[in-house]
């Protein structure tokens, strides 16, 4: 097992280092291998569970890692393949040139630091992968040389490299809690800290733990320090942004819920869940508002992910463990569902030739497979059944009433109802209103390759919403107890 | 009060100094005109802070925290501001920067921000072996004033000194409560810390490209 | 051999009143060779005053008794503060705790007054404009001069002159304290304001527009106009010996009352006010003058530094 963990880790980094070196040409297909084969090591580690320790005690997993891994890998699949038809498409700017090479290069890389920071033992790493994901994804915003890209690019890398700063003295202030506690020899192993939690410092424990929230969720999307994600998301490629939205916010959450498991125990569990609390109310309220006056397709799924890692966050906050296997899952779901819908919205942007809700009209009837995919991820989005968001958001809500926390609760369905009557307007008006007078595209489809990514990140969502299987089950099961308070 | 009767010994004394020595130089980066005086005093803050590493290193036998030193002086005193610097000859625009409100306002600002961060540090219960912990107190007013530099002076060089800046503030936290931190872990740091820079740099590069100034002045075309 | 203390006292305000224009000559020679040019005698400035005591005192119609008493009062006040810091010993005289750091700052602000108000009475605009900004840039600096205080009073739990050399001398732990480091140059830049100095005034120009000391004086003439320039010879000095014998180098004063120790003092204060003029001077021809309304940004950088000094004394390792 461990050497799965460890070809895991190294595999999408070489094929990111080959396809700079090689022949442009080769860069699809290896991109494709690379990814297959990491979704299917992912899949041999989740059905073989447990802690896997690799690289004298470097690399480790566990179920909560593992958790995000899978996460990531499907992502990382399902976008290469949407990529594979989002490069062709472009042919005249991107194909066999070294903008290609340098994309695929570099949606290899981005994903190889995602998936390390989950698989990382030591908090420190956890920080430094973070970083890699923040500097190598500016880099692919800015990739498509526009003014709004440049822009986006700069606003984002600054942005988050202070967040990240703010995380960085969380980290050192952890490290300062553990060695009054272990020595100062130990190095932010993470099972190491956990082991000693309840006889840290409680007051700097606290205080690394805001820290961290806001640092770490900075790259979250956090509101009030959200504002760099709607930019980076809406001028991105559209695969970039697929990643972004579905795969680094859920990562830089993953963090956060390392500092969470050793905050609870700490400081006890009420105050990183009132944090997380008001974090993930301000963001799903400012979201849902925000939602209703979108003018850019890209950006108002970039709101709806912002609106999601607000109920992750609400999530946490309750105390009882189903809502914490609800927010596993949703972290699970978010990321195929917002998957399908930024391929969905790359289609209709590539088709129609512009991001302005305005002047996209009739989707469904000019995509004819795509169109109604689009509208099924919005669905899916907005928690309808049978897609995985409903399970999840069902499980979160349950388990807050679960909690006695009825009131924010019910706040936390009403903001959901709000932001999805702001989502389904603008879906609306995209799929099925009359073609604009002047501004219509002819009827057919963009790529097979981007309705195939769509189709399987549909029928994932299904699946995890009917009867997810029994070793994803298991897993968000164990990776719950992990987070619970009793150990 | 007791404050009156302790004076520091001459290591804590010293190493204080230091300590508000960078916190200075981080005041006279958000004051200072110019783009280039801006990143000589980055090179000169970095500096401080590799001779507190040293300082710490021979005075309290941390034989780690000489690496790191060199690391530093390396990477932060040279490296870097050398390749801003490079960005700036190339650019041969506009070596004035800008400010978004008056420079005594901003001092003002910065000077209440640095007063509340650092009490709120000092109220906490830390002990360090390495350094008067009154250290982490001024690193905190560091960080909160290079976020202020970020946000108030509206071109990319300011704004990227804001962060690496903030990067020292961090570093000098981390010698007062992590002198002993693993080298691995602190090298680690010092690599993000070199790919950043090359980000940085790409984009500032990408950045005078499209617009042909280093001003920020004209990122607004994104909002809502 | 020894001398009474109240001699010592009384040639503490002799050596100011005599070597000022001494001080002010030399810093004079030093910033010409920093430039490259010959330059006046060191002894100048005496031959300056000797020349305006000679000649008659022209005074405009509109102006009234003011006019001429400012001088007199600015003059007097500089006297007096001379006996209130360590000019020459480290051990205090018995004047010298008859007023704190306030104290011989209320008098230099008196000083300023007087010399304010007779350059507004003189009725000339330059004058009345000088006076103003000079008031306005006093009123700027004064909360740097207050957190000095309030650094020095913290330090030594009095706020004498004599009490803050001796503790700064009493060891090397005080002197390299951040508390005292800070205070300290936030006195210098609060001096660098206080005499007229670039990046404040260019103090040798005859561009009435920049002027902001040297144009209170611009209506005097005569012997009038000789006390307010020996007034400012002295000012100068003062504030070179509070920056010197109580801030920075406290050392090389007369310990003992004998007349050797006494005239060994007053040689070291000339050396260290050469070696602090070389500085200003330094200063002078490394930095051009700030526009007018940046001197603000001076004035809010010496208060943030006098500000950091008393935060260092609380939470930044004393």
């Amino acid at each position: 097992m461990s050497l799965i963990l460890t070809s895991m880790c190294i595999l999408p980094l070489l094929a990111s280092v080959l396809i700079l070196i090689l022949p442009p040409v080769i860069g699809k297909s290896l991109s494709l291998i690379s990814s297959a084969i990491t979704l299917i090591l992912t899949v041999t580690l989740v059905s073989h569970g447990g802690v896997v320790e690799s690289l004298y005690g470097w690399l480790r997993v566990d179920s909560l890692s593992l958790v995000f891994i899978l996460t990531v890998s499907l992502l990382y699949f399902l976008t290469v393949l949407f990529s594979i038809g989002y490069v062709r498409e472009s042919r005249n700017r991107w194909t066999n040139t070294k903008y290609a090479k340098i994309f695929f290069s570099g949606i290899n890389f981005f994903c190889w630091a995602m998936l390390m920071a989950p698989s990382v033992s030591s908090l420190a790493l956890v920080w430094v992968a973070i970083e890699i994901t923040t500097v190598i994804s500016a880099l692919l915003v800015a990739l498509d040389d526009t003014d709004g890209a440049s822009e986006a690019a700069w606003k984002y890398v600054l942005i988050a490299s202070m967040g990240l700063g703010i995380a960085l003295f969380a980290t050192i202030l952890l490290y300062y809690a553990g060695a009054s506690v272990l020595g100062n020899t130990y190095d932010l192993y993470f099972p190491q800290l956990l082991t000693v939690a309840h006889k840290l410092s409680p007051v700097i424990v606290r205080l690394a733990f805001v820290l961290a929230v806001v640092g770490f969720g900075t790259k979250v999307g956090f509101v009030p320090v959200h504002t760099w994600l709607p930019d980076a998301h809406s001028e991105a490629p559209t695969p970039v942004s697929t990643l972004l939205s579905g795969a680094l916010l859920a990562v830089s959450f993953y963090a956060i819920m390392r500092y969470f498991q050793v905050a609870i125990v700490a400081t006890g569990p009420a105050f990183p869940r009132n944090v997380l609390l008001a974090f993930g109310l301000a963001s799903l309220a400012l979201a849902a508002l925000y939602l209703a006056s979108q003018r850019d397709l890209k950006r108002l799924l970039a709101y709806s992910s912002i609106e999601h890692m607000g109920i992750l966050a609400i999530g946490m906050s309750f105390s009882a463990p189903i809502a914490v296997i609800g927010v596993l899952l949703h972290v699970l779901a978010h990321a195929l569902a917002k998957g399908s819908a930024f391929f969905g919205a790359g289609t209709l942007v590539k088709k129609f030739g512009t991001k302005n809700i305005n002047r996209i009209r009739a989707g469904v009837s000019r995509l004819p497979v795509s169109g109604p995919l689009f509208v099924l991820s919005i669905l899916a989005l907005s928690a309808f059944p049978p897609f995985g968001i409903f399970r999840s958001e069902f499980l979160i809500v349950l388990g807050g009433f679960k909690s006695n926390a009825s009131f924010v609760t019910i706040v936390l369905v009403l903001l959901i109802t709000v932001a999805f009557l702001g989502f389904s307007r603008h879906g609306n008006q995209v799929m099925f209103s009359p073609p604009l007078e002047g501004g219509d595209v002819t009827k057919g489809e963009v790529s097979y390759w981007m309705t195939t990514a769509m189709v399987l990140a549909l029928l994932g969502l299904v699946v995890l919403g009917i009867h997810p299987p029994q070793q994803v089950s298991t897993l968000l099961t164990a990776a719950a107890r992990e987070l619970s308070v009793k150990r | 009060m007791n404050i009156l009767s302790s004076v520091p010994s001459e290591y804590l004394g010293l190493s204080s100094a230091l300590a508000v020595l960078v916190l200075l130089t981080e005041f006279a980066m958000l004051r200072v005109q110019f783009s280039r005086s801006q990143v000589k005093l980055y090179a000169i803050q970095s500096a401080i802070v590799t001779v507190l590493a040293v300082f710490i290193a021979v005075e309290r036998d941390i034989p780690g925290l000489f690496i790191v030193a060199i690391i530093s002086l390396i990477l932060k005193v040279i490296a870097i501001p050398k390749i801003v610097m490079r960005l700036l000859d190339q650019t041969k625009v506009e070596l004035v920067s800008s400010h978004r409100i008056s420079v005594p306002s901003m001092i003002l600002l910065a000077l209440l921000l640095g007063a509340v961060g650092m009490f709120v540090i000092d109220r906490l219960p830390f002990h360090s072996h390495s350094l008067p912990t009154s250290g982490l107190s001024v690193s905190m007013a560091v960080i909160l004033v290079s976020f202020l530099l970020v946000i108030f002076r509206s071109d990319v060089v300011s704004q990227a000194v804001g962060f690496f800046s903030l990067e020292n503030g961090v570093s000098m936290a981390s010698l007062v409560v992590a002198a002993g931190l693993p080298l691995v872990v602190e090298t680690a740091f010092f690599f993000d810390l070199l790919v950043a820079v090359v980000v940085f740099g790409v984009l500032m590069r990408v950045h005078h490209q499209r617009t042909s100034t280093l001003s920020t002045e004209g990122l607004n075309r994104l909002r809502g | 051999m020894k001398i009474d203390v109240s001699v010592i006292q009384l040639l503490q305000v002799a050596t100011v009143l005599c070597l000022s224009p001494l001080v002010s000559g030399i810093v004079t020679k030093i910033e010409s060779r920093l430039q490259g040019r010959t330059g006046s005698r060191i002894l100048q400035p005496y031959y300056d005053l000797y020349k305006l005591f000679k000649k008659e005192t022209l005074v405009t119609q509109d102006s009234g008794i003011v006019f001429y008493l400012g001088p007199f009062v600015a003059f007097t006040c500089y006297l007096i503060v001379p006996m209130l810091i360590p000019v020459l010993t480290n051990f205090p005289l018995p004047l010298g705790y008859t007023g704190d750091i306030l104290g011989g700052g209320f008098i230099l602000a008196l000083a300023g007054f007087a010399v304010a108000l007779a350059a507004i009475d003189s009725k000339g605009p330059f004058a009345q404009l000088g006076s103003s900004r000079a008031m306005t840039f006093g009123a700027l600096i004064e909360p740097a001069i207050l957190f000095v205080t309030f650094t020095v009073a913290l330090i030594t739990s009095t706020d004498l002159p004599y009490a803050e050399a001796a503790t700064i001398r009493s060891s090397f732990t005080q002197v390299i304290r951040p508390s005292h480091l800070l205070a300290m140059s936030a006195f210098f830049l609060v001096v660098l304001n206080d005499t007229g100095r670039i990046p404040v005034e260019t103090h040798a120009s005859t561009i009435e527009f920049g002027m902001i000391d040297e144009a209170r004086t611009i209506e005097f003439s005569g012997p009038i106009f000789a006390i307010a320039k020996w007034g400012s010879f002295m000012k100068q000095m003062i504030l070179y010996v509070i920056l010197m014998n109580v801030f920075t180098v406290p050392w090389g004063l007369a310990g003992t009352k004998t007349v050797v120790s006494v005239l060994e003092a007053i040689a070291v204060l000339m050396l260290k006010a050469i070696a602090i003029g070389f500085l200003f001077a330094l200063i002078d021809n490394s930095f051009s003058k700030l526009r007018l309304f940046k001197v603000t940004e001076l004035t809010a950088t010496a208060f943030l530094i006098s500000v950091l000094a008393v935060l260092a004394l609380f939470v930044g390792g004393g």
